[in-house]
């Protein structure tokens, strides 16, 4: 026994949220391209699943900027405003599985040394629904890194399309339950994922190799033609590293948390003039590092859900896959020698 | 035009002409088109030229990592030439430290958001009028099918392609024309891609960059946003050579070579200056002529 929603009904949830003041998130069209975007009314929405889209619902999470506090200067006197806390419900609607799989990646890193209200509270307040995919392109690898067309990780519920334009829900958490309770009918059709993509390389062989061969030329050679921009970090789902600045006036301001890449130059950049990283080779190394390394040791999870968006948004057809293709060609050739 | 190619790099490499050919290659998924470089005589077969060679690979001319590996030799297309005509006049890098291929061009094809090239031309190619690759030290291709090219697009040129598109925004109103761009910047998540692709955009720190203090907000607000977009459209008057990099890097698919169109087709109703044409050429910005209109004093 299966339980259906259809479009119509779907739709009327979502209206219902947004008439009640939650904030409905959704894949919307601007031009040709698909973005994730707070939307004012359900027919903005697309509601079918999709492979590509433009950003990720990691911003409905972690901004691409923040305000952590405000200040007003009065003669000697400063005063500080807390930023409120994010406070109204969430409904992320449309998630990949490769989307949603970020969340449970990043929640104990908001919640490590420091415990990030801004990360938690966004967290605490959402509900996130996947459409299970039913396509993926070549840049998909979500197989190579535990992933999957229709993983349910990070998800409240998850959405299967059917042909007649309904979906199947199958709610994974409670919230997810109290999303779609009363919204369903019992059916007995089910719906199903596509095939998952195939990969042929093996990140953990990789992950080993990147242990061992931290001064590699292959570092620099694999990175001549990235740019170091910030395109692949900024769409990927679970890169989170920020930058911290002051904006404003003398007398007036906010202090706000910007997304930040540790592929541009500046990224460490020290005030002497020098920088550890100097080159792009130590940069792309970093990124590899930290995915499939550095994380997994302090967190037990791949930085890297597999979804494809840096080298799809990449100007120089770089990114996470191709690079794990090229260091798979000399962990392969280390390991036959 | 493929073979040709790799047999000159191959004997550029040889001669020790130069220490390194930076080219097109099939480098990304599923053999999508990126930069590579070649060192080795034997590894030439890695270039290819075909239309979905977008990128402008004059941007890595002047990247640290790059200018490391010796004397470049660089393919460029007509478009892409200008911009290292215009690295030389603006000093820098110097005309004899690079070796110039230029391909015959008969346009290069959009990206679909996978990436996967569409069948359309790119608005620049529509209404290009030079198919052949100017200032350079070697052409390879066509010449004769070049010149055809142009000349089938030379009637048409300022009103197809990406001249359409501004004709339709010119005759918005003032108002309209903000909300189109108020829509474009608010998808900018300033990653600076098209800052890093763009061959002119050479600045060891960008105004964007500067901290101590910040000159402009680096948050990706909608202040921001148009506070970054429009500095570097500004950056650029005089200076894009309408190749585009920037547009096909950018992840919001915001059309910022429509944005660069605007200044430079100024620069040539007004000063007849169209930038990266001639070597040793002065630098619009740069110069002042006693010739030059000076109706916009009031
Ligand atoms: S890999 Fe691509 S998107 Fe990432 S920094 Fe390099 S050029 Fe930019
Ligand atoms: S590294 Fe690339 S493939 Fe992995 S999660 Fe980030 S954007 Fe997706
Ligand atoms: S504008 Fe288009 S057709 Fe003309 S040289 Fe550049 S890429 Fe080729
Ligand atoms: S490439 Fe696009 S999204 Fe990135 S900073 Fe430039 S305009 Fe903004």
């Amino acid at each position: 026994m299966s339980h259906i929603i259809t479009l119509e009904q779907l739709k009327k949830t979502l209206a219902d949220k947004i008439s009640s003041g939650a904030q409905v998130v959704a894949p919307t069209l601007r031009g040709e391209l698909a973005f994730f975007q707070k939307i004012d009314d359900v027919n903005q929405a697309v509601l079918e699943p999709r492979v590509r889209f433009q950003n990720s619902i990691k911003e409905f999470f972690f901004p691409r900027h923040e305000t952590i506090f405000s200040f007003v200067r009065q003669g000697s006197d400063v005063q500080l405003v807390d930023a409120p806390e994010f406070d109204v419900e969430q409904i992320v609607v449309g998630a990949r599985p490769c989307d949603a799989a970020s969340l449970p990646i990043l929640d104990p890193l908001f919640a490590w040394d420091y415990q990030d209200r801004f990360f938690q509270s966004r967290r605490a307040k959402s509900t996130v629904v996947v459409f299970a995919c039913k396509t993926s392109d070549a840049h998909c690898f979500c197989t190579a890194v535990g992933g999957a067309p229709d993983s349910t990780n990070g998800a409240d519920a998850i959405l299967f399309a059917l042909d007649d334009g309904s979906f199947e829900v199958r709610c994974v958490t409670d919230k997810g339950k109290a999303l779609f309770s009363g919204k369903t009918q019992e059916s007995d059709k089910t719906g199903a994922a596509c095939a998952p993509p195939s990969v042929d390389f093996d990140v953990e062989k990789i992950a080993t190799w990147i242990r061992g061969n931290f001064a590699s030329p292959v570092w620099e050679e694999i990175s001549y033609r990235c740019v170091g921009c910030g395109a692949c970090a900024f769409v990927c789902p679970t890169c989170h590293c920020f930058d911290i600045v002051d904006e404003g006036s003398y007398s007036k301001g906010k202090r706000v948390k910007n997304w930040d890449s540790c592929q541009t130059v500046l990224f460490t950049l020290h005030a002497s003039g020098h920088n550890p990283r100097a080159t792009q080779g130590a940069r792309q190394r970093q990124r590899m590092m930290h995915k499939f390394v550095i994380y997994p040791d302090k967190f037990n999870a791949k930085l890297c859900t597999g979804c494809g968006a840096c080298s799809r948004s990449c100007g120089v057809s770089f990114g996470v896959r191709p690079a794990l293709e090229e260091l798979a060609k000399v962990a392969n050739q280390s390991e036959n020698n | 035009m493929e073979t040709e190619l790799r047999n000159a790099i191959r004997k550029l490499l040889e001669e020790k002409t130069v220490d390194v050919a930076i080219g097109y290659g099939r480098v990304g998924v599923n053999g999508a088109v990126g930069a590579t470089f070649v060192t080795n005589p034997d590894d030439v077969d890695r270039l290819v030229w075909n239309n979905e060679c977008r990128q402008n690979l004059a941007t890595h001319l002047t990247r640290a990592e790059i200018k490391k590996l010796g004397k470049p030799a660089i393919v460029v297309k007509a478009c892409d030439a200008r911009a290292v005509v215009v690295l030389c006049n603006e000093a820098q890098i110097k005309r004899e430290d690079v070796y110039v291929i230029g391909v015959v061009c008969d346009g290069i094809e959009t990206a679909d958001a996978a990436g996967n090239k569409t069948g359309a031309l790119m608005g620049k190619c529509l209404s290009c009028v030079e198919h052949a690759a100017k200032n350079v030290d070697l052409l390879i291709g066509d010449e004769a099918a070049a010149k055809a090219l142009d000349e089938k697009n030379a009637p048409n040129a300022k009103s197809v392609g990406h001249y359409e598109k501004l004709a339709k925004l010119r005759a918005m109103s003032q108002k309209e024309r903000f909300e189109y761009w108020r829509e474009q910047f608010s998808k900018c998540i300033r990653c600076h891609a098209c800052r890093q692709n763009c061959p002119l955009c050479y600045c060891n720190r960008c105004v964007a960059d500067k901290n101590r203090p910040t000159r402009i907000d680096t948050s990706s607000s909608l202040k921001g946003n148009f506070a970054w977009n429009i500095l570097r459209a500004f950056h650029l008057a005089g200076r894009c050579v309408g190749c585009g990099a920037c547009a096909a890097a950018c992840p919001a698919g915001i059309e910022l070579d429509l944005l660069n169109l605007t200044l430079a087709n100024a620069a040539e109703d007004q000063f007849g200056y169209v930038s990266g044409k001639e070597l040793g050429e002065l630098p619009l910005i740069g110069t002042y002529s006693p010739t030059d209109k000076e109706e916009f004093i009031r």
